[in-house]
């Protein structure tokens, strides 16, 4: 069944296209990435399919709504973890989730219980009643993740989910976006990072200059073959740097 | 520093837009002692009512210091990029922090008092009693009454920032000024504003020692990294959203709570209305001889509370901050207008009754006035609001709406003052019409705000 669907999306920024025409489809209990290099328009078209910006022409479906026509209805449906967004300054994590729990219409009581398994889950329990403002990044990202889940949607939006994390938990959120594709949820991850999206992910769409260039099962490529091939092989890179110091 | 600040506000605004600001307050400030001058006030007067305002302008700058630590890390990291990269240098947090009061002091006397002093030039040309080569003193004077504005507040903030003993100088130096005031002894002598007045070797000794002593004070006590490390806190979201009831509303009082300066700032920035409005009923009883009704003039002018409170309303986050939620533009607005109707008329009221104590009004023109004040404050939120959305600080870069801001506010404030200057006292007849007004100001605000929903509802989803 199709979770998520595209057709001809487009968006400008002025004179700069951040979508030239994308389309795909996402089934249910995907993990689709979204690679691309930085300004490829991955982070334009996950605004787009949540409905935080409209598009200039095409259409999309999540879910079945349409998020031009009703931005609030996908929101409702979906968790998302923004690549810009830390959670508000001068609440905790706790109260962040409280928010989150308040504007979702979730129990005060499943909000707790949720809080207290996530803090275990990402090994945050002592920072839960701390100023955001005086959490690491790291922590930050931790809080934002969970915030995402919270309310446990169909289909997830993140954007670079492993960054500022450390190995070990950067592991246990991998585990648990597997765990939770194969709970039946979709999980749509937006990254620029080859190696995450070659491990993480059931389906890679490699967008280069607001377009789907090229479309990867990880699991179906060969011993020879790499994901980081068929990205080089897809994206303009520029002038090549040797890396000369 | 200075080119950013530039290149910032050119791009964000249209460099016309930006650049036309210092020929704006040129128009105007040369309009108003043209008019001040043709109703026959004193030219010095107008002279002392601007150092009156650079003052404030630098005390209201100087409030950088309320948010200090916060604004480098959250608010001017994102914004003065300048100041966010070089924390990546070896600098530390206070030298930013005063780097960056230097360039505001330069940024500031070049944009804004410059065009003060030269908007003085066609009056003077015309023999209205300021003479042309004075013009330069004024300028220096007026950037020293702006220099002198930043340090006491910074002091101020170092001081209160040191317990009780802090607290305790302070309020000893606050008292002791005011009664030095009070008991005739000439302050202004020691001030920029003293050496405007009498130029020469003694006065300049005085001014710059006193804004050195204010500065030492600043230097000595004022610490932008000031905190305890990982402040923790116990849970308050769920007490302040049953009690407000509504989720944007509960953060956004919260944030105003928890954020460096607390509640303190909202009533630090009414205090300072208070004062302007002070000011101004006693100039406007020397100018035209009769004493104003303090109802209704404290009324109007600290309805103008109703922007600053906004402002602190809505420094801690905007819109896109909450679109990762099922919460669209009008809720965050819905949410910001419930924070502003707990906090806004509570603050201006607190003040105006200050006020009306301290000079005392007819029981009439003290209730009239407080229907006006919250009338002018609803409407100054949903004018706010419907312009600059949750930015209110474009106002300061501009000059488009700079100029529709000053001239929506100039519309009602004008009428009000003139009758509370000039018709006081207020007969019933006029204090029914304002009691109207008041009212009327306050409906044509709530329909602004509506009208903005729509507005920025496009403009975010764009």
């Amino acid at each position: 069944m199709t979770a998520i669907r595209t057709d001809d999306l487009r968006k400008a920024y002025g004179d700069v296209a951040a979508l030239a025409g994308l389309s795909l489809s996402i089934d249910s209990s995907e993990l689709y990435g979204l690679l691309g290099p930085n300004g490829a328009g991955k982070t334009t078209a996950m605004e787009l399919l949540t409905g935080q910006i409209v598009a200039d022409a095409g259409s999309a479906e999540v879910l079945g709504v349409d998020p031009a026509a009703d931005p609030l209805g996908v929101r409702e449906r979906v968790g998302i973890l923004p690549e810009k967004e830390s959670p508000p300054s001068f609440s905790t994590p706790r109260e962040y989730f409280q928010f989150v729990g308040a504007v979702r219409g979730m129990a005060d009581d499943e909000v707790d219980e949720r809080t207290e398994r996530w803090a275990e889950r990402l090994s945050f329990t002592e920072k839960l009643d701390t100023l955001s403002t005086d959490l690491s990044r790291g922590q930050q990202q931790k809080t934002m993740i969970a915030g995402a889940f919270l309310h446990e949607p169909e289909v997830v939006f993140i954007d670079e989910p492993l960054a500022n994390l450390d190995p070990i938990v950067q592991e246990r959120v991998k585990r648990f976006l597997t765990n939770y594709r194969e709970a039946g949820n979709t999980v749509v991850v937006s990254t620029h990072n080859v190696d995450v999206a070659a491990e993480l992910c059931s389906r890679v769409g490699i967008v280069n200059a607001g377009e789907l260039v090229a479309e990867v099962e990880p699991s179906s490529l060969s011993a020879d073959e790499t994901l980081l091939d068929a990205f080089v092989a897809n994206v303009d890179a520029g002038e090549e740097w040797d890396g000369d110091a | 520093m200075l080119r950013e600040e530039w290149r910032l506000h050119s791009e964000l605004l249209g460099g016309g837009r930006f650049g036309a600001f210092p020929l704006l307050i040129v128009a105007l400030v040369a309009g108003a002692v043209w008019l001040l001058d043709f109703s026959g006030t004193d030219p010095g007067a107008v002279v002392a009512g601007m150092h009156a305002l650079a003052f404030v302008f630098g005390l209201h700058t100087g409030s950088i210091g309320f948010v200090g630590r916060d604004a480098v890390a959250n608010v001017l990291g994102d914004v003065t990029l300048i100041v966010f990269s070089a924390r990546t240098l070896p600098l530390s947090q206070s030298r930013l922090l005063g780097i960056f009061v230097v360039k505001d002091v330069l940024y500031y006397a070049v944009l804004f008092l410059l065009p003060m002093a030269v908007g003085v030039a066609p009056a003077a040309l015309a023999g209205a009693g300021v003479g042309l080569a004075t013009i330069p003193l004024l300028w220096a004077t007026l950037v020293t009454t702006f220099v002198l504005g930043i340090g006491l507040t910074i002091a101020g903030v170092g001081l209160s920032a040191n317990g009780l003993p802090g607290r305790a100088l302070l309020l000893g130096l606050v008292g002791g000024a005011v009664a030095a005031w009070y008991t005739g002894v000439p302050v202004v002598g020691y001030t920029p504003y003293g050496l405007y007045l009498d130029p020469g070797p003694e006065s300049a000794g005085a001014s710059a020692a006193l804004i050195l002593a204010a500065y030492a004070v600043g230097a000595a006590t004022f610490d932008p990294q000031t905190q305890s490390a990982d402040r923790s806190v116990g849970p308050a979201f769920r007490r302040w959203l049953a009690r407000v009831g509504d989720p944007v509303a509960a953060k956004t009082l919260l944030d105003v709570r928890r954020s460096s300066g607390g509640v303190g700032k909202l009533l630090f920035s009414a205090a300072v209305l208070l004062g302007v409005t002070a000011g101004l009923v006693d100039l406007a009883a020397d100018i035209t001889g009769v004493a104003p009704s303090v109802g209704v003039s404290f009324g109007a002018v600290l309805g103008l509370t109703g922007f600053t409170t906004y402002n602190w309303l809505t420094t801690n986050d905007d819109v896109e901050s909450y679109l990762a939620h099922p919460i669209d533009t009008a809720a965050v607005f819905h949410g910001k207008l419930r924070a502003f109707l707990l906090l806004g008329p509570a603050v201006g009221l607190a003040f105006y009754a200050v006020g009306v104590a301290w000079r005392g009004t007819p029981i009439a023109e003290a209730v009239v006035g407080a229907v006006v004040l919250v009338g002018v404050a609803c409407y100054v939120f949903g004018l706010t609001i419907y312009l600059a959305g949750l930015s209110p600080n474009e106002f300061l870069f501009d000059t488009g709406l700079y100029a529709a801001f000053g001239a929506a506010i100039a519309l009602p404030l004008v009428p009000i003052l003139v009758v509370a200057f000039a018709f006081a006292p207020v007969s019933s007849t006029l204090l029914a019409a304002l009691g109207t007004g008041g009212a009327v100001l306050g409906a044509v605000g709530f329909g602004l705000y509506r009208r903005s929903l729509g507005k920025w509802g496009a403009y975010h989803r764009a």
